[in-house]
């Protein structure tokens, strides 16, 4: 009895602990105090009835008369009598609560303050636990099951909490649990009698119970697996070892989005992180008058450091003002239309930036805690995130024309922008870049001649699941094998054209999308983008897009970046000088226009199926050929044997010799010659083994006691029936075993192959279609040695293992020592 | 009386002339016996072995037949004791009597001095009386008063005896029952068996006009050419095992002795020889187990009670010990452990 009630006490502590997750919740520690209250008279009151012996319903009963007490006296309604007896408005009183605290729940964000109808529904939902936890752990001694109602506690911050919830709670309901279990696992040994701690055993010895190795084992190989099956998967790119490899990659870590401020946001690890990500989720809802609209900006990573693109803090002014108008700064000839733009930012998107298009002029609906940096042209806050904003702007949308682009002359190098170009000295690097712009007049050639060199004809090639990264070796990395995504394409070109002496930096935002409504665009986490931004001198910062398109959804082009995969002839070639005349207008124009006419396809035109994409089948097929050989490997193993086994099998010479005076022709005693002798002894004993595979093959029973002369007589009665071919067959073959075991001559001469396909021929025809399909494919022979190979190697590792570990306990055993110091 | 001693025998004979020989004999006992070849071949296998029969049975199934038909086929001196609880050793092995003529101790020899003595009712006589077979079936040698009297070869001991439990018996002696190589149980004949004897039997005994087919010196080229019989390495392996297997067994307070397993060898030399074989096999030892072990070894009071004989204890060794093999490498079907070097099994010799 008394390992019961501390059994009872051990779950109301349980439980009190799986509750600890729901601090994450509360704001303050109210609800504890409570529910520690409840949870006692609950534990008492099954401690009570217990006392009494009380059947398992009195028990339940008496527990929930005491969870009833205990909320009416924690929870008053002013009706009841004697402070704690219920009274039928008091289970009103109750009702109102729970209504109210289901209206609480959608009122309230985490974090909720305590509000008493969700007090009442925690120490409610708590106490309803611990009378279950108490019943199945003491009740029906089943405490593996009072985990369940222990997880339910654990499910309601996991339901509240979208992305993720602290761990530590859950390490402390756990740990409860743990409790539980072991608690009950000593009251169950208690029962037995004295509680065995180990004194008075052989100190020698220290032997492990099988059982306990065995679950050692079984844990290791656990780790190993949990370890290795996530690296193994292909999909399963965002666990622990990656977020490790990402976080030395980029110096910066995985940054949590929505917490902290933006500089502190490692933008690219949340651009791999989303597009990685195997759920689509809404992120924004942008609807615009612009007609064909730009990419939707949201931050920018202009910093570069040798281990790659970082963000800088911005700083700015709050967006509710009036902003910079872009054109009193830009040169004439840019066309510049104003735009409007509402943008709804869906829950999924938890930023401290919001996205706009270039360039804002005006804000509407955000509050002074947002700020406009005219440097980065990025919205952004040091307090407020995105998360289920709604707000819109007025936006200046530039268009270039490669002509006027082409005049810009080369920034003064006292101009403060002029610190973008700074790179890291990188030997390749810079030597391509050398070669890319060797000949190129003007800014624009330089960077057309850079951005055109990411090109399908120069091998570049996209795919979302590389290595993430933009330091130098990573660059080179990139340069050099020619795949990867817009975060390489667009930190490679930044860092090409930065390295060319122009000002660049990497845009990070959304493309158009690919389902959009009208002027309407939807835009996921998978349209998220990065892509290049070059500084003009007076025309400001000019986007470039150099991922190839058909790995982006929604990519536009524009008429000063054309698409450099596209089959127009109009293109400029890859590498060409970049003539003026080649760069038509109207191709952009076209481009636009078939990008209206179907933004729903994503994709831009057919640049996506020219591309050189590596073809997959042969992977397919060559997976497809290693398991054929992976499963036809034993029935190989079988042939291979086999055909060894016949390749000895040549009758040897007939014996050439003298018979020993006058035996008659049935007797056998010849004389043959020392070589022979062997050969037709390893021939016998080739075709007996290979008998005993087949039988093995064909299911019929290998017994180990038998002599060969009996096995012989056993298949003949037993499994060749009527077959005197095959029955005189079997006979020769333990015929000829035998002498060659067991006599001083060998039988020779006689023509062991066909016996032996004879007694295979007869065998598989009495068999089953199973057994012929199992012995051709998978014949039980080579699996039963494989096996017994296996179990044999395993044995004797184990052995020399435990050989090994008796020896070193022997001589280091702390018992042994201890106990020698005490019997001297 | 020739006195040659055993070991002057030939060496290998012409195949056909031991099948010959040996058919005869076996031809001839069966004039007498029928429907037992196998029993037959057994007691004639015993004798090629330079061994002593023991024939146990219920009465009346034709033990002394057996025992009077081997010894009548051969041509050579035959004795027969008769077994009786008043008989005394001196009656076995022969005494020293008072020679007046000559006034010395004349040895007169007892009925042991033959090439085939018949024990008609063994264990009826007293054990001393019993004992006095001791020397001579062992070591071929009587010794009286203190001189040693080599015997002939080839000798033989085939005694009978009913089972120990009918009444008026004494039962033998451990020692005495190690000496005898094998022991066989007659049996009942099969319906048409029994049906030939009443035809042959009704009217005269045949065994009155069973003439030898055989000589002593034929049946010492015999035992010679059993003795050339090949044993393969990994036979010998199998008996060794054979009788390492009766001494770990749990079911025995007293296993097979090295002399068994020497018996055991010889006779399986000389079953493979009337088989037409000059090597032994494996199956030749199973065989002969239970007529060459069975009753030399001790069950234990456990097994006694669980009523479990001694031939089925040997049996079912028979049936589980594996086979070796004379190559290096194991079946790949033994899944049995490897046995331990010193060649004990997993349980403690047991001491009685």
């Amino acid at each position: 009895m008394i390992g019961h009630r501390s059994l009872g006490f051990v779950a109301a502590a349980a439980t009190l602990l799986a509750a600890a997750p729901l601090s994450t919740i509360f704001q303050r520690w109210t609800w504890l105090i409570e529910a520690t209250l409840a949870v006692a008279v609950v534990a008492g009151v099954a401690a009570l009835t217990r006392l009494v012996r009380a059947p398992l319903w009195g028990q339940i009963l008496g527990m929930l008369a005491g969870l009833l007490l205990a909320l009416t006296w924690i929870f008053p309604g002013g009706t009841e009598a004697l402070l704690f007896l219920p009274t039928p408005a008091t289970f009103a009183h109750f009702g109102e609560l729970l209504s109210a605290s289901a209206q609480d729940m959608r009122s309230y964000g985490v974090k909720v303050p305590d509000t008493e109808p969700l007090l009442f529904i925690t120490v409610l939902g708590i106490g309803g636990v611990a009378v279950l936890v108490d019943v199945l752990a003491v009740g029906l001694r089943r405490p593996a099951l009072a985990g369940l109602p222990m997880l339910a506690i654990y499910s309601v911050p996991v339901a509240v909490y979208v992305d993720s919830v602290p761990a530590l709670p859950f390490a402390i309901g756990a740990a409860g649990y743990l409790w539980l279990l072991i608690s009950d696992n000593v009251d169950r040994v208690r029962r037995f009698g004295r509680r065995f701690t180990g004194e008075g055993r052989d100190i020698d010895v220290w032997e492990a119970s099988p059982l306990a190795a065995a679950g050692r084992r079984l844990a290791v190989l656990g780790v190993a697996l949990a370890v290795a099956l996530p690296l193994a998967v292909p999909g399963m790119t965002g666990g622990l070892l990656n977020s490790f490899n990402s976080g030395t990659g980029d110096g910066t870590g995985t940054g949590r989005p929505g917490q902290g401020s933006p500089s502190r946001i490692d933008l690219f690890a949340a651009l791999s992180g989303q597009l990685n990500q195997t759920q689509v989720m809404d992120l924004v809802k942008v609807t615009t008058t612009d007609p064909d609209p730009f990419y939707l900006r949201l931050g920018v990573v202009d910093d570069l450091r040798p281990n790659g693109f970082q963000a800088r803090p911005p700083t700015g002014q709050p967006a509710n003002r009036t902003l910079p108008d872009p054109s009193e700064r830009t040169a004439r000839g840019v066309v510049q239309r104003t735009y409007r733009a509402t943008v709804e930012v869906s829950k999924n998107l938890n930023m401290p930036m919001l996205p706009v298009y270039t360039e804002p002029v005006r804000t509407e609906d955000l509050s002074g805690a947002w700020l406009y940096d005219p440097n980065m042209q990025i919205l952004f806050s040091n307090r407020d995130n995105s998360r289920g904003k709604r707000y819109a702007f007025d936006f200046v949308r530039s268009t270039y024309s490669p002509e006027l682009l082409r005049q810009v002359r080369p920034l003064p190098s006292d101009h403060p922008i002029k610190r973008l170009t700074v790179t890291p000295a990188v030997r390749q690097v810079d030597a391509l870049v050398k070669e890319l712009v060797q000949g190129k007049q003007t800014e624009y050639d330089k960077v057309l001649a850079i951005y055109d060199h990411f090109s399908a004809s120069n091998g570049f090639s996209y795919r979302v699941t590389t290595e993430e990264g933009s330091s130098g070796e990573e660059i080179v990395d990139f340069l050099t094998n020619k795949v990867g995504y817009c975060q390489q394409y667009a930190a490679a070109m930044a860092w090409l054209v930065r390295a060319a002496g122009i000002p660049a930096r990497v845009a990070v935002g959304f493309t158009r999308g690919s389902s959009a409504e009208g002027n309407t665009y939807t835009l996921t986490n998978r349209n998220l983008h990065a892509w290049t931004e070059v500084y003009f001198d007076g025309m400001g910062w000019v986007p470039f897009d150099a991922t190839p398109a058909y790995g982006v959804q929604g990519s536009t082009r524009s008429a000063w970046a054309p698409d450099v995969d596209a089959p127009e002839p109009a293109a400029p070639a890859p590498g060409a000088s970049g003539a003026p005349a080649g760069v038509d207008p109207s191709t952009g124009a076209q481009q636009r226009d078939n990008a209206d006419r179907d933004p729903d396809s994503g994709l831009s035109l057919g640049a996506g199926e020219q591309a050189p994409q590596a073809p997959v089948w042969p992977w397919w097929v060559a997976g497809g050929l290693a398991l054929l050989l992976l499963l036809a490997f034993p029935a190989l193993r079988r042939l291979a044997l086999r055909r060894r086994r016949q390749a000895s099998r040549r009758p040897a010479r007939p014996a050439v010799s003298t018979a020993v005076d006058g035996a008659a022709p049935g007797d056998a005693r010849m004389v043959v010659l020392g070589a022979d002798e062997d050969r037709a002894r390893a021939d016998a004993h080739a075709a007996w083994d290979e008998l005993l595979d087949t039988l093995v093959d064909y299911g019929v029973r290998v017994i180990g006691t038998e002599t060969p002369r009996a096995t012989a007589d056993r298949l003949v009665r037993a499994e060749l029936g009527e077959n005197l071919t095959a029955g005189d067959a079997v006979r020769l073959l333990g015929r000829a075993e035998e002498r060659a075991r067991y006599a001083p001559q060998p039988l020779t001469g006689e023509q062991l192959h066909p016996a032996l396909r004879a007694v295979r021929t007869e065998l598989a025809s009495r068999a089953d279609r199973r057994t012929r399909l199992l012995a051709a494919v998978l014949p039980p022979s080579v699996l039963l040695r494989w096996r017994t190979g296996l179990a044999d190697r395993s044995s004797s590792v184990v052995s020399t293992m435990s050989q090994s570990r008796y020896r070193l306990l022997r001589r280091w055993s702390p018992r042994r020592l201890l106990a020698g110091r005490a019997t001297r | 009386m020739t006195q040659q001693t055993w070991d002057e025998v030939g060496g290998l004979l012409p195949h056909d002339e031991f099948r010959a020989a040996s058919e005869a004999i076996v031809g001839n006992i069966e004039r007498v016996i029928e429907g037992k070849t196998a029993t037959v071949r057994l007691a004639l296998a015993v004798l090629l072995a330079e061994g002593h029969l023991l024939i146990e049975d219920v009465p009346g199934v034709g033990k002394t037949k057996l025992a009077k038909a081997l010894a009548r086929s051969i041509d050579c001196s035959v004795r027969r004791i008769q077994f009786t609880p008043d008989l005394l050793p001196s009656d076995v092995t022969g005494v020293s009597v008072y020679n007046q003529e000559t006034h010395d101790f004349e040895f007169r020899p007892g009925a042991v001095f033959a090439n085939l003595v018949v024990g008609d009712e063994i264990n009826r006589a007293s054990p001393k009386t019993q004992s006095a077979l001791l020397e001579c079936m062992e070591e071929r040698q009587v010794t009286v008063d203190g001189v040693t009297y080599q015997l002939q070869t080839p000798f033989m001991v085939i005694a009978t005896q009913n089972p120990i439990e009918m009444e008026g018996t004494y039962p033998l002696p451990e020692a005495q029952r190690d000496r005898f190589t094998a022991r066989i149980a007659m049996g009942y004949p099969g319906p048409e068996a029994e049906l030939a004897m009443l035809d042959g039997h009704g009217a005269v005994d045949p065994l009155q006009d069973l003439r030898p087919v055989s000589d002593a010196a034929t049946v010492r080229r015999l035992i010679g050419h059993v003795r050339q019989v090949h044993v393969a390495d990994a036979v010998k392996q199998y008996a060794i095992d054979l009788v390492t297997a009766t001494r770990e067994s749990p079911d025995l307070r007293l296993g097979a002795s090295p002399r068994a397993t020497l018996q055991l060898l010889r006779t399986a030399r000389a079953v493979a020889a009337l088989e037409g074989r000059d090597y032994v096999l494996p199956d030749d030892l199973q065989v002969l187990a239970v007529p060459v072990l069975a009753h030399r070894i001790i069950p234990t009071a456990d097994a006694q009670l669980a009523r479990r004989t001694t031939d089925a204890v040997v049996a079912e060794l028979v049936h589980r010990l594996p086979l070796p093999h004379d190559r290096s490498r194991r079946s790949p079907y033994d899944t049995r452990p490897a046995p331990p070097n010193n060649g004990h099994g997993p349980y403690e010799p047991r001491r009685p």
